[in-house]
């Protein structure tokens, strides 16, 4: 029987010991295959996807970037070109998204860019102002008193571009907030459509909110009364659950930003989840400190203890420099009104 | 007899290693290939493009193809370790195990490229937002159906190869 058979199994201890290493070798090549085409090492690749006719890949090679951060910093230069000079409004959009990522200063730059286009009589360029400047997000809180006027504008479109910009910067929040309650009065049902969505899924939930939107249940367009039984099924902005629950969103890389955002909102109720976002003022991304700085500074007389470490803190980004200079001054001067307006009350 | 046994014995042989890799790249190159399909088939996209668009996305955050099929693949891998050390390690002398154990890999096998590939047609088909959630739970899916196959492949060799020694 052993005569007759090479080995006594169907594959000898050998070929198995080969399998597995093949097996290994083709597990490990699969390993290099995404190690290579993901971070860093994808920028010089991507940065060719962006000169590419196609405005489709465009788009995806700027999502891209956008999402490896400030290791693409090669990519700028393109991007803001993309963010600027593309005809497609969404490569526009894209590019533009992914430089708040990348390069605040960039940011600002496409921001500066955009801001005259939203009084240009071309309603084509008012509406696409209005998205580039939304897909910023808070870095373009500059831009908020422009977008406020073109919440106003005479066209449906770009006053719903308008809002849908401020909710996507949602800072400072008293007057988006504002114009946001306007818009659930607006002529257009697509711009009141806009305006509740935006209170159900992107903006904190005001009491003033409540009371505005709890007509809109009885809306006779379904979509509206659907969208704000959803806005009014949300945590209201100062429930401190929900605080809680924000604060340790701030924990996960993945969920920070968003979490980041929504206490940013929040004004003084952020200041439950004071210390989580103070120790943020040294996270690698230029955009997370911003946003840190930004909370901080929006919770006047309760962001108080993360002062010294505001004061100490010397940002290497210009922009997030700037808002750390802009915070200091609104939280001391609080703080000044603070003793005199108790010695006013008496 | 002699030469009889060692022609099976060699094509269970050849059956052994080619399973291995069929399962191995057969799993990773499935759900890509059922991707491109359905651009090319359903969608019309051309040929060119659709590859381009699949290139593009195969790393793209919220797509990440190169993911999809790895979780695909997963069970595949399992399969194919399974052949390796079960189907590999029956004796050589007694091919009925072997052939007992290579029904049972084989029913397995194709159980699970038909739910897999059900499952990546439909969620292409029909995509809606949870859809992407399938492609977390089909590695799961697929590792329970790997043994139900196994089963089902035993009972029916069990069934229908003759009990004498071949």
């Amino acid at each position: 029987m052993t005569a007759a058979s090479p080995s006594q199994n169907i594959l000898s201890s050998r070929e198995i010991r080969l399998h597995l290493l093949g097996l290994v070798l083709l597990l490990g090549f699969l390993g290099l295959w995404y190690w290579l085409s993901t971070g860093a090492r994808a920028v010089p690749t991507l940065i060719e996807l962006l000169k590419d006719d196609d405005p489709s890949t465009r788009i995806v090679a700027a999502e891209q970037l956008g999402h490896i951060g400030p290791a693409a910093r090669r990519a700028v230069p393109l991007l803001v070109t993309q963010a600027t000079q593309d005809g497609s409004q969404h490569a526009n959009s894209t590019a533009a998204s992914a430089l708040k990522w990348i390069d605040l200063t960039a940011a600002r730059g496409v921001m500066a860019y955009f801001l005259p286009h939203l009084h240009d009589p071309d309603v084509q360029q008012r509406r696409t102002a209005c998205a580039v400047l939304g897909s910023l997000g808070p870095v373009a809180k500059p831009a908020v008193p422009a977008l406020l006027a073109a919440a106003r504008d005479a066209d449906a479109l770009v006053r719903r571009n308008a809002l849908i910009a401020l909710a996507a910067i949602g800072i400072p929040s008293p007057p988006i907030g504002v114009a946001l309650l306007e818009g659930l009065r607006d002529s257009s049902s697509l711009v009141r459509q806009t305006a509740v969505a935006q209170w159900a899924f992107t903006v904190p939930l005001s009491q003033e909110a409540v009371a505005a939107l709890t007509p809109a249940l009885n809306d006779p367009d379904k979509s509206i009364a659907t969208l704000a039984h959803t806005a009014l099924d949300k945590p209201r902005a100062a429930d401190a659950a929900h605080v809680g629950s924000l604060s340790m969103m701030l924990a996960h890389a993945s969920a920070r930003d968003y979490a980041l955002h929504q206490l940013a909102q929040l004004g003084p109720a952020a200041g439950e989840a004071l210390s989580p976002i103070a120790s943020l003022l040294e996270d690698e991304h230029p955009l997370i400190r911003y946003l840190a700085v930004e909370t901080i500074g929006g919770m006047g007389a309760a962001g108080q203890p993360a002062l010294p470490g505001l004061r100490r803190h010397q940002d290497a980004d210009p922009v997030v420099q700037a808002a750390v200079t802009e915070a200091l001054r609104a939280m001391e001067s609080a703080a000044a009104a603070a003793p005199s307006s108790k010695e006013a009350s008496p | 007899m002699t030469g009889s046994l060692q022609d099976n014995s060699a094509r269970l042989r050849m059956l052994a290693r080619s399973g291995i890799w069929i399962s191995l790249f057969g799993g990773l190159l499935l759900p890509w290939s059922i991707m491109l399909a359905v651009e090319i088939l359903l969608r019309d996209v051309p040929l060119q493009r659709a590859w381009r668009s699949f290139t593009l996305h195969l790393f793209a955050p919220g797509y990440n193809l190169f993911l999809v099929g790895l979780l695909t693949a997963l069970p595949f891998v399992i399969l194919a370790a399974s052949i390796l050390f079960h189907l590999g390690t029956a004796p050589a002398h007694n091919v009925l195990i072997a052939y007992r154990r290579a029904c049972g890999l084989f029913s397995a096998a194709l159980l699970m490229a038909l739910i897999a590939g059900w499952i990546h047609i439909d969620v292409l088909i029909h995509p809606d937002a949870q859809g992407a959630l399938a492609y977390f739970y089909l590695p799961i899916l697929l590792l329970m159906v790997l043994p139900l196959g196994y089963g089902l492949g035993r009972a029916l060799a069990k069934l229908f190869l003759p009990r004498v020694p071949l």
